[in-house]
């Protein structure tokens, strides 16, 4: 699955956060949007991801058109996963409920996952019980989960220390049938992206491949 | 059900605050219909002894200010159908240091309705009190009614609280004291169907009018006045519950705007999680019913037994009230959570996930 993004603007009040971007999202690929923080990261990430509506601009997912999808939330549960700066797990939920919270019926892969991920042992705790690292595995599992074509991440490793947030984009790259587009301005962990979209106060200054 | 628990018990405080609002409301709601279901139910029950017919001064608001001729009494006797006629008069005077009690005089034959506990039915100058004055005046041998002084012949017990916290006396004593010969006449009938004895006793006398215990109990003004007072204290009750519920709940959905922003970009539709509040709301609403239902009876109970009140207070919570209060209650949660739910629901997740964060 391809998307693309035309001509995207966006406003919070009278504010100008997103001015014109057009760009496409290869699949298959990690691609991180860099950029220092107020460039209008995180805005383009939850828009791209369905979690906001432009206020102007198309968002095609292959050839469908992100606005005339009647059923946006039943669309983003099976073709896209978020995963938060903060975790932000459920904390009245174990780990294991967290990552079902948006489980499709026929997910069977729960188990698997968790294991993958490495957090077998803790997926009957709560999120408060465990480190910032196993939360967001957490995070990642259920985003996973429905094995969606794109993974969205905002600063997934801002609260993480080098070891760990090195550890989760080796996670990403054990996904191979799943794009992941990591809004980051944490430069140590640029160099696993396969694409660069770098932007500057709500423009895409540039987009560069750094493997083929 | 088990994530609306958890979610309830992680937010204690609030659920807390909830809850208390709620048991306020539902209690306010209970206590003022059992209490006027109570005095309505008393009166009625009170009309209804011996009274498939009741007869009063014709186009007169209030029982109290009825005055007909007891010599009719013998003309309605008369009437084919009629088994017994029973007159009352119905007044309220000082008794003692009770401001205000209820005194019944009545004809002999309607004695045997007061179930004596001790003495006898009472001769002239005589009264037997019921059960609970007795014991709030201290067990008197002599009272003074109207400054006529009346030795106590006996005590009788009732369950309708009027009476328990009344006097009866014969109806020629009470006639001494009220300036009237009778109050109403109570018509016991016996075949039930009565539209042509009421005609019959209607033709008798222009200044008296007939009509059915039930008719009079569904039409009479007091009845309405008390029941419209009830209604509109307890939809205003409603209103505070629903506010109550809908200004907490806006704080509840305000905290935990994050969590709803995750459970919609983890793809959970909006209903999903106007029905995850609504469900919570309608828990706490179950208990603050079960809740409120005990402290009602509680405090109907203290009422019953405050000596001021003379028994006159006397609640009544019937299965049908109980059970109309506990959808009144889920009415409430779901009427005062949906407008936060809905607004939750309906704003961009990622909108929910930051206002939520910073």
């Amino acid at each position: 699955m391809t998307l693309r993004a035309n001509n995207i603007e966006h406003f919070y009040g009278s504010e100008h956060i997103l001015h014109n971007i057009s760009l496409e999202i290869m699949p298959k690929k990690i691609t991180a949007i860099i950029g220092e923080s107020g460039s209008g990261k995180t805005t383009l990430l939850a828009i791209l991801s369905s979690l906001l509506k432009p206020t102007r601009g198309t968002i095609y997912y292959d050839d469908i058109l992100l606005s005339n999808i009647k059923n946006i939330d039943l669309f983003r549960k099976k073709n896209i996963g978020f995963v938060f700066q903060f975790h932000y797990l459920i904390d009245y939920l174990t780990l294991k409920e967290n990552i079902a919270l948006g489980a499709l019926k026929e997910s069977d892969n729960i188990e698997e996952l968790i294991k993958t991920l490495g957090i077998s042992n803790l997926a009957n705790r709560y999120g408060n019980e465990v480190s910032g690292g196993e939360r967001q595995r957490a995070a990642i599992a259920r985003a996973l989960v429905n094995s969606p074509s794109f993974v969205f991440a905002d600063e997934p490793t801002g609260n993480l220390d080098t070891k760990n947030a090195i550890g989760v984009f080796e996670l990403f790259r054990n996904f191979k049938d799943t794009s992941f587009i990591v809004a980051t301005h944490d430069k140590k962990i640029i160099d696993y992206a396969d694409i660069i979209i770098e932007m500057e106060d709500g423009y895409v200054k540039n987009i560069s491949s750094q493997r083929t | 059900m088990i994530t609306p628990l958890k979610a309830l018990r992680k937010n204690k405080f609030k659920t807390a605050l909830i809850f208390f609002s709620m048991v306020v409301a539902i209690s306010a709601i209970f206590l003022i219909s059992a209490i006027s279901n109570g005095i309505v139910g008393m009166y009625s029950t009170m009309l209804k002894t011996d009274g498939d017919i009741i007869v009063t001064q014709r186009g007169i608001a209030d029982t109290f200010f009825s005055d007909i001729n007891y010599t009719i009494k013998k003309r309605i006797e008369k009437i084919s159908n009629v088994k017994e006629v029973n007159a009352l008069i119905l007044g309220a005077a000082p008794v003692d240091n009770l401001p205000i009690v209820g005194i019944y005089g009545v004809s002999e034959n309607r004695f045997d309705s007061y179930k004596l506990i001790s003495g006898i039915y009472p001769k002239s100058n005589e009264v037997i009190m019921g059960q609970k004055i007795y014991k709030m005046l201290n067990s008197p041998k002599k009272i003074v009614i109207s400054k006529k002084e009346f030795n106590v012949s006996g005590v009788f017990k009732s369950k309708i609280g009027f009476e328990d916290g009344g006097v009866v006396m014969r109806l020629d004593d009470g006639s001494k004291i009220f300036h009237k010969s009778t109050s109403i006449f109570l018509v016991s009938l016996k075949d039930i169907e009565s539209k042509n004895t009421i005609t019959d006793i209607n033709h008798l006398n222009s200044d008296i009018e007939a009509k059915t215990t039930d008719n009079f109990i569904d039409n009479y003004n007091q009845f309405k006045i008390i029941k419209t007072s009830s209604d509109v204290i307890s939809a205003l009750a409603f209103l505070m519950g629903v506010l109550g519920i809908v200004s907490m709940m806006s704080m509840v959905v305000n905290d935990r705007k994050v969590e709803f922003g995750i459970m919609r970009s983890v793809g959970l539709p909006s209903k999903t999680i106007i029905i995850k509040l609504v469900a919570e709301t309608i828990i706490i609403a179950i208990f603050a019913y079960i809740f409120a239902l005990a402290l009602s009876y509680i405090v109907l109970e203290i009422i019953q037994n405050t000596q001021k009140f003379q028994g006159y207070i006397n609640g009544e919570i019937t299965f049908s009230l109980g059970a109309l209060i506990f959808f009144t209650s889920v009415l409430m949660a779901i009427v005062g959570t949906l407008l936060p739910a809905i607004w939750a629901s309906r704003v961009d997740p990622m909108s929910l996930i930051l206002r939520g964060a910073y």
